[in-house]
Parts: structure tokens; C-alpha cells; sequence
């Protein structure tokens, strides 16, 4: 028992990988150089795709590895490389007085969430040990296709006009 | 017919709108014709009703369903009855020939055509008023004929005075409307009904229309109007008044409007004024229609007048008041349309002293045979107006040669008016001072006597001056064509013969308008009285003869008169009177609201403007387009959420 | 094992991804930032998810079109980003200022 919460397999993964996500996140905010800092990113994303694996939601993991720390990070380095001007560092805020501003008001905010976090009563707050009947796959596939088919295509939509539209918007203005 | 009884109204509004699509593209001639057969057509089919009125009884009324709001359903519609049958014969009759006559009188006018699709919506206005079944109907052609006449004495609109005219027309009436309003809206209260035959179901008059004269005499008799219970629960009943008292003070507020319309004494000022319209537009509207309306509404509301004899008697003194005060101002007058129309004042004043003393039948024979002479007057007037173009009776003289027709017609309208027998002016007026001697009231009789004697004066004052003596002009009079001899022919007949209608010995309009049986005072023929308001309006023509024949004459009996010449001149000083009272304080107030208006509603509506504005000039500069700067201060305000949430509790 | 860890853990990681959207001044950095922010808001999709009673799949189905969503936010948000840096020739969030006034 550590803070009241019992010592198992499972919290054992869960504050590791809170660690690795939280050491990622702090490393992304405070690093100079921005090819560090896209590896932080990846840090992050593989942490959550660890999160979401020990939630029983191992399709959501992996779609995070694969878009997230696979596609997205890659992408965020391509554009850091096309935007690059000499030096790779990130230039530091103009005002520091204001980082410190923000950084008071983001706490202050966290710590008022954890509050009500806390404090409110949730109605479920344990959960058996294999939540789901079926493989979560199989349930989010029946969902996806079954249930909510049209929002689903109207996503793929949604994905094909930011497609176009980013391709018309990147695009070199013709002279 | 009767059931289609609306067509009549409905001829003129058609006329009106086809005026109204085609505008100036039609000929003068075609929209002449237009207009005139539509209410020639009219005039036809309102003889047909009324012939089927005198035989068959009249229907009830055809109405449909307009408005339901609780327990009160507003119709629209038109009913037909004796009373209405006659309107309808008169205000068609006099419209016709006075649309014809405009023919020639607006020729080569601007707005020849717009002039007469006033006239068609006038017309239309007026029939609609006549034939309406509820009072809400009525009330709404009765603002429609205001706007109408608006419309017509203001039609030549350049003239400053004409303007100005139609401005005090349209005002002075709205004072008396507003009093109508206010009894309509009350008899409402009382009685739970907007139409004239429930509002007055179980009135003696509507039901048998017996024993009226017991109850104009005997005073309190209202069973019929506390007998509708005035069902709306929560209303004190009456207002905490006495039946009596609730039923005279909406009689009297009923009167207040026909006290507008019809120029009775105090709001009597603006008919003399609407003289400066086109002349015909005087005669349809001082002769048939628009003045005639408040005789008509109180003969409408008659149950009314009939249950308190303290609104009949108002009605009484006020028109006998107005009928002697106008005959008096009459008297002085230069401009022959303004004599016409202090005349027409004065006799509007003998007919509500008619129905006033209960001669219900008296006041519509004399509002009939004054239609016509009236008109008459007014046109042969006109008809002198477009051959010399002058208004001033010292600019005219010895037109009896150069004008004989219209010199004969005046003639028969003046002694019409004046009351000389067998002329149709005679019976009625005889028949009213009959009435008004026979219950007793013998110093309005005096009034009304003096005021014949007065009346007799000023039309032979007028013809003297204008159609005796030399010329005084060096304009060519002639007659007017076909379209002007025509109506004053016709209407010089009427003014003849149309007295026999309801002569002592003949009183076929007595039978027909009390068809379900007596109404009011009926004072049968009193031989002594005629021959004396006959000597009397002998000798008003005698004394005019003996002034205004001679030069010099009428000098010297003014300064003789001194004071009262200058009163009776300046019209009793009434308008200058309302000026530095009513019209003064009116303006103060106004001054005093304009500088509220000006300087604090809307300074205060300014002051909010600069706030805004230099709000948003010094707040325009906070937008320095940094995403993040956004972002930071929506982060605050969420925590200022937050902060407001966890204080409240249980919130989030 | 608990829900509300996993709801504190989204709690941290979206307040880093707040810093980072407020501070920053090079824009992709505010892209990932905001990435940060909406995986945050997945991991508590996810977590009530799992934590129901039953377990409902919707969580998760949710936070599926949210990543779909981000995607297209991820290409949209650079294809804007190289636009502006051909005009302007910068990546940085100060002179991202065409609004002002």
C-alpha cells in the first residue's frame, strides 16, 4: 500500500508510465533544441499508447503509436526541418515575466481540478478486473461500423476535405 | 336586394381602385364616367332597398365572424334598416350629382383623376359607416371618412391655407373621435357587445320601439342595460355608477365624436376652415356625408339617448346653442362658402336639437331635405366660384342676368333653407321647432326660432349681394356646361319638392323610418307654429332685401351694431379664444416636451453612443492579434469559473 | 486500480500542453503542444470508459474520431503554418499578428 492504493501489477505499470509521460512533457516544455524536443513528443505519445493499453483499450493504443508517435511526430519533425532558419534552437519567450504568469495560472488551474477531482464522489471508481466481455477490438469494431456508421464516414469526409484543403492551402501561390 | 345590400358600398371602392391602377393614364371623361356610374349604379340599387325596406321590413344584419377573444366575437358585415336605407338613398343621391358636377369644376386640374379617387374612397367610406352592423365597424369607416376628408380639403396642398385647414379638420375631429372611442370601448364593458342590435336587445326601441316618449319623459328607465348583466366577473358593475349615470356618460361620450363630425359648438371651428378645399369636396362633405355622419350616430345609438334624458338634453342645448351661435357668425361673413358653411353648422345644430327633444323622425327629414339644399347651395356657389373666380361677396353682384340658371336654383336652396313654404326646408325645420315647442323646451324653441330668422337673413344676404346689384367685376361670368347645370337642376328640384315626403299631411318618412313603431317625439302637424316660423323666415329675407338692395346701407347698420357686429364677425372671437388657451398651453407643453426630447432622452441616448464608441476605440488596441495573449486571458477567465464554480459548490 | 489517477494523470498532461500552447513562440511547438492537450482529454475518454459499470465502449469509439479529428487539426494547422512561413519567412508566434487591429 502506497498512498492508500495498493501495490499490484497493474499500479506498478500505471506510475511508470505516468513517470515517462510526465518526464517527456516537463523535457518538451524546458528543452532548447527542437530535434529534443520532437523526441520528448515521442515520449509522450508512446506513454498514453501505454495508458490506453492498460485501460483495456488496446486498439486505441496502438492507432496512438501509429498515428500519434508514428505519423504526427514525423510530420512535426518534417515541418521543424522545412521552417528551420540556421540555428535549430528554440528562441526563448520575450518576456519571462509572462511565463512565469502563465506557468501560476496553469498550476493554479491543475490544482483546482485535482481539487474537485478529489472531492467529488464518483458514482464507479473501481473496476473488475476484465471490464470487457469481448476483446475491446471486436466491440469497438461492431461500434464503429455498426452503431455509429454514418459519423464514421462523415469523419473520413471530414479527413479528405483537410487533405485537400491543406494541399490548396501549402501550396506554392502560382505566380 | 337587401341582402346585397353591401354591393352599394362596394361600387365606389371598385371605382377607386380601378382610379387607383390606371392613375393619370385615364381621360377626365373616363374617370368621370367611371366614378359617377358606379354611384349612379349604387344610388339605383339603395332606391331598391329601400322600396323593399318600406315593404318587406328591413333583414336584420349579414355579418361574419372577424375576431373571437373570449367571450366577445367581433363580426363584420352590413345590416339594413330603415334608418340606414334612407342614408344610403341620400349620401348616393347628393354624391352623384356632385361627382358629376366636379367634372367641369376640376377640369384641367393636375390631379383631376386623384381628385376623384378621393372622392370614391370618400363615398365608399361613408356608405361602409352607414351600412355597418357594430360599432367597431363603424368606427373604423368613421376614421376612414376623417382621413378621407383629410385628404380632400387639404387637395390643394400648395396652399398654405388649405394645409392648414385640413390639418384643423383632421385634429378638431380626432378630439371628439377620442370621446367616441372612449364610449364605444365603455358601452362595450357595459353591454359585452360591439353590434347595435344586441347592444340594445331588450331597448324599447329595438324591440317594439314603443314607449319611448314615457321613457324620455319619465327619465330612468334602463332596465334593458343592467339587464345584460355586464358579465365580465370582476368588474364592479357600472363602475360604481348608477345605470343611469353609466348610460348617460356613455351616451354623452358617444355625442362627444358626433359633437366633432357633425361641428357642433365648441368643436365646431374646423368646418368653416375646410372651405379652403375644392368647392365640390364642400358640398359632399358639409351636405351628405362627413357632417351628416354625427347626426347619423347618434341616431344610431337613439336606444341610448332615449334611456337618459340627461344626454338628451345635452344633445338638445348644445345643438340648439351651436344652431343660433353659427347663424349668428353667419351673418357677417364675406366669403359666400364660409356663409354656406356656418350655415350648414346651424342647421347641423337644428338636427340634433331634433333628436335631442326626442324628434328622432324631424332630424333625419331635416338631415334629408338639408342634404339637398345644402348641396345645392354649395354647388350653385361653386358654379359662381368657376365663372368669376372669387370668393368675396363684395366682389360680386348682378349675376341674376349673366347666370340665370344658377340664379334660379340658388334661389330655390335659399328659400329652401330659409324655411318658406312649400320649399322642402320648411316641413322639416317646422316639424323640429314643432317638436322642440310641443316637449316644452320654449327657450330652445326661442333659440331655434331666432336662429331661422337669422338664417333666413344671411342666405338672402348672400343672394342680394351676389346675384343683385350691378357688377363689380370686369370678369365675363357665364354658366358652367352640361355637367354643372345638370345637378343643380336635380337638386333645385329636390330642394322644391322633397318636403312632401313627410309633409302634415303626407308623412310617408315618419311611417317608414318607425316601421316597428313610434321612436322619440312625434309631434304632429301644429298649424299656429308654421305659420309663425314662416312670417319669421319672411322676415329675415325682408330685412336683408331692405340692407343689401341699396349701397350704404349695410355700412351704417354694421357701426350701428357696433360690438356686436364685430363679434358676430370676428365668429365670437372662438378661435382666438382656443388659441390662447388650449392651442397656447398645448404648445407650451410641447416646447417643454421638445426640450425634454432634445437635450435629456436623447442626450442620454448619446452619452450611450460616445460610451460605446470610445469604449471601443480605447478597447481596440487590447487586440494586439497574439493568439496567446487571447489564450492567456481565457485562461483566466475559465479560472475565474472555476474559482466561481468551487465557491458556489457542486457545480462541476 | 482507481479511476481517479488516470483522470489526474489527463489533468498534468493538459496542463503542460496548456504551458507549452501559451508560452511557445514557435508555432509547430504550439501545434504539439495542443496535441498534448487533446491527448489529455483522450486519456480521461478513455479512463471513464473503462471505469464504467458496465465497461462502455463509446469512450473509446469517442476518443477514435478525436484522434481522426486531430489528424486532419495536425494538417490543416501546418499547412497553414508553411503558408505563413513562405509570406513571412518566420515560424515564430509573434508575428503571427494579421488580426490586429
Amino acid at each position: 500500500m502506497i498512498f492508500g492504493i495498493p501495490i499490484t501489477g497493474q499500479t506498478i505499470t500505471y506510475f511508470l508510465l505516468a513517470l515517462i509521460i510526465m518526464i517527456s512533457g516537463v523535457m518538451l516544455m524546458s528543452l532548447q533544441k527542437v530535434m529534443h524536443m520532437a523526441v520528448a513528443l515521442g515520449g509522450v505519445f508512446l506513454g498514453v499508447a501505454g495508458i490506453f493499453i492498460l485501460l483495456g483499450a488496446d486498439f486505441l493504443g496502438m492507432a496512438q503509436i501509429l498515428i500519434y508517435a508514428g505519423a504526427i511526430t514525423i510530420l512535426m519533425v518534417f515541418a521543424l526541418m522545412l521552417t528551420q532558419r540556421g540555428d535549430d534552437t528554440e528562441s526563448p519567450p520575450t518576456n519571462s515575466w509572462r511565463v512565469g504568469g502563465v506557468l501560476v495560472f496553469v498550476v493554479v488551474l491543475c490544482a483546482a481540478f485535482l481539487y474537485v477531482l478529489r472531492g467529488t464522489a464518483w458514482p464507479v471508481t473501481q473496476s473488475a478486473v476484465d471490464p470487457y466481455t469481448q476483446p475491446s477490438v471486436v466491440l469497438l469494431a461492431q461500434s464503429i461500423f455498426h452503431t455509429y456508421t454514418v459519423p464514421f464516414e462523415l469523419v473520413s469526409v471530414l479527413l479528405t476535405v483537410a487533405l485537400v484543403g491543406a494541399v490548396v492551402i501549402a501550396r506554392k501561390e502560382e505566380e | 336586394m337587401q341582402t346585397h345590400a353591401w354591393i352599394i358600398p362596394a361600387l365606389p371602392l371598385l371605382a377607386y381602385v380601378i382610379l387607383l391602377i390606371f392613375g393619370k393614364r385615364l381621360r377626365e371623361t373616363v374617370a368621370a364616367t367611371i366614378s359617377v356610374l358606379a354611384i349612379l349604379v349604387g344610388f339605383v340599387l339603395a332606391v331598391i332597398v329601400m322600396q323593399e325596406v318600406a315593404t318587406n321590413g328591413p333583414i336584420v344584419a349579414m355579418t361574419f365572424n372577424w375576431l373571437t377573444f373570449g367571450p366577445t366575437t367581433i363580426t363584420v358585415g352590413f345590416s339594413v334598416t330603415s334608418l340606414n336605407a334612407l342614408m344610403l338613398v341620400v349620401v348616393t343621391l347628393v354624391s352623384t350629382l356632385v361627382l358629376l358636377f366636379s367634372r367641369s369644376y376640376m377640369h384641367k386640374d393636375d390631379r383631376f383623376v386623384r381628385f376623384y379617387q378621393y372622392l370614391n374612397l370618400f363615398v365608399f367610406a361613408m356608405l361602409g359607416l352607414v351600412v355597418s352592423p357594430n360599432t367597431l365597424q363603424f368606427y373604423i369607416f368613421w376614421e376612414l371618412v376623417g382621413v378621407c376628408s383629410y385628404l380632400l380639403v387639404g387637395f390643394w396642398y400648395y396652399k398654405p391655407e388649405a394645409a392648414a385647414a385640413a390639418k384643423k379638420a383632421f385634429i378638431v375631429t380626432r378630439i371628439g373621435d377620442v370621446g367616441l372611442f372612449i364610449g364605444i370601448i365603455l358601452l362595450y364593458l357595459g353591454t359585452g357587445t360591439f353590434n347595435f342590435n344586441q347592444m340594445f336587445q331588450g331597448s324599447p326601441v329595438s324591440a317594439g320601439l314603443g314607449h319611448v316618449a314615457a321613457t324620455l319623459n319619465g327619465g330612468v328607465n334602463v332596465p334593458w342595460f343592467a339587464m345584460h348583466g355586464l358579465m365580465f366577473a370582476g368588474w364592479h358593475p357600472l363602475f360604481g355608477m348608477s345605470p343611469y349615470g353609466f348610460v348617460t356618460l356613455c351616451a354623452i361620450l358617444v355625442f362627444v365624436g358626433a359633437v366633432g363630425k357633425s361641428a357642433q359648438f365648441p368643436l365646431h371651428v374646423w368646418l368653416p376652415d375646410a372651405m379652403e378645399g375644392p368647392t365640390p369636396v364642400s358640398a359632399l362633405i358639409h351636405a351628405a356625408t362627413m357632417v351628416a355622419a354625427g347626426v347619423y350616430l347618434v341616431g344610431r345609438m337613439y336606444p341610448l339617448f332615449l334611456a337618459s334624458s340627461g344626454a338628451s338634453e345635452t344633445v338638445a342645448i348644445i345643438g340648439g346653442f351651436t344652431a343660433i351661435l353659427a347663424a349668428s357668425i353667419g351673418l357677417t361673413q364675406r366669403d359666400i362658402k364660409r356663409v354656406i358653411a356656418y350655415s350648414t353648422v346651424s342647421q347641423l345644430g337644428y338636427m340634433m336639437m331634433a333628436l335631442g327633444v326626442g324628434a328622432y323622425v324631424s332630424g333625419f327629414f331635416h338631415l334629408m331635405t338639408h342634404a339637398f339644399f345644402k348641396a345645392l347651395l354649395f354647388l350653385a356657389a361653386g358654379s359662381i366660384i368657376h365663372a368669376i373666380d372669387t370668393q368675396d361677396l363684395f366682389q360680386m353682384g348682378g349675376l341674376r342676368k349673366k347666370m340665370p340658371l344658377t340664379h334660379i336654383t340658388f334661389l330655390a336652396g335659399a328659400l329652401a333653407l330659409s324655411g318658406i313654404p312649400p320649399f322642402a326646408g320648411f316641413w322639416s325645420k317646422d316639424d323640429i321647432l314643432s317638436a322642440t315647442f310641443d316637449s316644452g323646451h320654449y327657450v330652445l324653441y326661442a333659440m331655434g326660432l331666432i336662429a331661422a330668422f337669422f338664417t333666413a337673413f344671411y342666405i338672402f344676404r348672400v343672394y342680394f349681394l351676389a346675384f343683385g346689384g350691378v357688377a363689380k367685376t370686369e370678369k365675363h361670368a357665364h354658366e358652367g356646361g352640361l355637367a354643372m347645370t345638370v345637378p343643380l337642376i336635380v337638386l333645385a328640384i329636390l330642394a322644391t319638392f322633397a318636403g312632401f315626403i313627410n309633409a302634415p299631411f303626407w308623412p310617408e318618412l315618419g311611417k317608414f323610418l318607425q316601421d316597428r313603431g313610434p321612436i322619440g317625439y312625434d309631434p304632429g302637424a301644429n298649424y299656429p307654429l308654421m305659420a309663425v316660423s314662416a312670417v319669421v323666415g319672411l322676415l329675415g329675407i325682408w330685412l336683408a332685401y331692405a340692407v343689401y338692395s341699396k349701397e350704404g346701407r349695410a355700412e351704417r347698420m354694421a357701426t350701428r351694431m357696433g360690438v356686436l357686429y364685430k363679434l358676430s364677425f370676428h365668429k365670437w372671437y372662438v378661435d382666438e379664444a382656443y388659441q390662447f388657451s388650449i392651442v397656447w398651453l398645448v404648445m407650451k407643453l410641447a416646447d417643454v416636451l421638445n426640450f425634454i426630447d432634445c437635450w435629456i432622452v436623447d442626450g442620454i441616448v448619446k452619452l450611450i453612443g460616445e460610451v460605446a464608441y470610445l469604449g471601443g476605440v480605447s478597447l481596440k488596441y487590447s487586440n494586439t492579434g497574439q493568439v496567446q495573449t487571447y489564450g492567456l486571458v481565457t485562461l483566466v477567465g475559465l479560472l475565474l469559473l472555476v474559482a466561481a464554480a468551487i465557491g458556489i459548490g457542486g457545480v462541476l | 486500480m482507481a479511476l481517479q489517477p488516470f483522470l489526474a494523470l489527463g489533468v498534468v498532461l493538459f496542463g503542460l500542453g496548456l504551458f507549452g500552447a501559451l508560452t511557445k513562440r514557435n508555432i509547430i511547438i504550439v501545434l504539439i503542444s495542443i496535441e498534448l492537450m487533446l491527448n489529455a482529454a483522450n486519456i480521461n475518454l478513455v479512463a471513464f470508459a473503462h471505469f464504467s459499470q458496465p465497461a462502455q465502449i463509446q469512450g473509446q469509439v469517442y476518443a477514435l474520431f478525436s484522434m481522426a479529428i486531430a489528424a486532419a487539426e495536425v494538417a490543416v494547422g501546418l499547412a497553414i503554418l508553411l503558408a505563413f512561413f513562405r509570406h513571412r519567412n518566420s515560424a515564430d508566434m509573434k508575428d503571427v499578428d494579421l488580426m490586429k487591429w
